[in-house]
């Protein structure tokens, strides 16, 4: 079944396209929440509320746009509403978003991986990068799910792609010297 | 896909796998019991329920004039009570859901031409401008030229019914929107008859939505949103929460 037809199933409050759009949709909507909040209850909370919102207000979709950029800016904004709970001062909002994407001072020796590296990466930053690379999803749908100018997103990809590959190149240069 | 992107995806893939462990039936049970247990209501009478009469009470309207009548006997009266109007909080905060996340507004009390109508307007981005034959809301400042138009216009066809107008303006909005969708008739954000059309699929497409209600007499109102397709859920969902305050008080 295409999604279109789960949306106008769902629509009439079908169960069992719902739980199909469910079975399809959930894993990835998992891996997104949980690279984005970095812990496993928040992410949870993230994709519930992210369900219960498409279930209860999908008469507010509009069908003549793409389903999952609209599916996706709910999980994200779910995601950094819950972010901002924990921590009032969300770097996401932080003014500085179009400098070159920091990394935590603190932890900068300590980084050992890529996932690491990226987790460390400002909001700003690391955000467009998770729905890049966990979904696939494409620069101007990245500008769509996060209510951002397209050339944003893309200098903003390039800017952490590019501060990703100097860790990865210090990474490699440690393994081999091991 | 290069050397950095796929190790990037991998790992990206690698480490987020253990989450999805057990996750995705834990969600989902909570997801059963807080949508489909049989304590909540179904989803058909909760839209029952939502669904209000947009007259205004006939009962409400007689103690507004009840009120009037000793409001122009009294000094104390007089002052109490300037119209109708009053009946309505001149403004209130409202929770409109824009896409996906729950946004608080202020929204301010605007009456239409004559009093016939109020409506609550989102008065940090549109004001409204009143005119003889129509009343349009709009955006503060102009968009620049390269937006299509984003307005909102409410005008009274004080002499057709909505059954023998709707024809009409299926008619004309068909000129510039030839695939205008067949007239459907809906109880949200007003009661009566919707059409919704596009020119495109581009970002900047221009899309109409309009509703001819009944004005709760012998003729109809006719609403008119004109936005674009990348606004359709910003100015879009905007206007819809606006015309759900839309209320006739004559």
């Amino acid at each position: 079944m295409e999604t279109k037809d789960w949306i106008h199933n769902i629509q009439q409050g079908d169960k069992e396209a719902f739980r199909a759009f469910y079975e399809a949709y959930a894993d990835y909507a998992i891996r997104t929440a949980s690279a984005i909040t970095r812990n496993r209850e928040m992410a949870k909370d993230a994709v519930q509320e992210t369900f219960i919102r498409v279930y209860r207000q999908i008469g507010s979709y509009n069908s003549e746009l793409p389903f999952e950029p609209w599916f996706y800016r709910i999980l994200t904004n779910e995601c950094l509403r819950l972010l901002k709970k924990e921590s009032p001062l969300s770097k996401y909002e932080h003014p500085d978003l179009e400098n070159e994407p920091s990394l935590a001072v603190e932890s900068f020796d300590h980084l050992s991986d890529l996932y690491d590296t990226i987790q460390t990466l400002d909001d700003g930053h690391r955000i467009p990068l998770i729905l890049k690379y966990v979904k696939g999803f494409t620069e101007k749908e990245i500008a769509d799910i996060l209510g951002l100018n397209h050339n944003t997103v893309k200098s903003r990809l390039f800017k952490a792609r590019k501060r990703l590959k100097e860790q990865l190149d210090l990474i490699d240069k440690e393994e081999r010297s091991q | 896909m290069n050397e950095f992107d796929k190790r990037t995806k991998d790992e990206l893939q690698k480490r987020t796998e253990q989450d999805t462990y057990g996750l995705q039936d834990e969600i989902w049970n909570a997801l059963e019991k807080e949508l489909f247990s049989e304590e909540q209501p179904k989803k058909g009478e909760v839209k029952k329920m939502k669904k209000k009469n947009r007259v205004v009470p006939i009962i409400l309207t007689a103690a507004a004039a009840l009120a009037i009548v000793f409001s122009l006997t009294t000094d104390t009266g007089m002052a109490f009570i300037k119209g109708i109007k009053d009946m309505f909080v001149p403004e209130k905060e409202i929770i409109q859901s824009i896409e996906g996340q729950d946004e608080p507004t202020d929204v301010h009390l605007n009456e239409g031409t004559n009093s016939e109508y109020v409506i609550y307007v989102d008065e940090t981005r549109y004001k409204m401008i009143k005119g003889e034959e129509a009343d349009i809301i709009t955006t503060i400042e102009p968009l620049p030229d390269r937006y299509p138009e984003v307005s909102m216009e409410i005008k009274q066809v004080a002499d057709t019914k909505p059954e023998d107008l709707v024809g009409k303006i299926e008619a004309d909005l068909k000129k510039e929107f030839p695939d205008l969708r067949a007239v459907e008739t809906v109880t949200e954000p007003v009661e009566g008859y919707w059409l919704h059309g596009t020119t495109g699929s581009e970002w900047d497409s221009k899309v109409v939505t309009a509703y001819v209600i009944s004005n709760g007499k012998e003729g109809s109102y006719v609403i008119t949103e004109n936005y674009f397709l990348e606004a359709a859920e910003g100015h879009g969902a905007r206007f819809h929460h606006m015309l759900k305050s839309f209320e006739i008080v004559e």
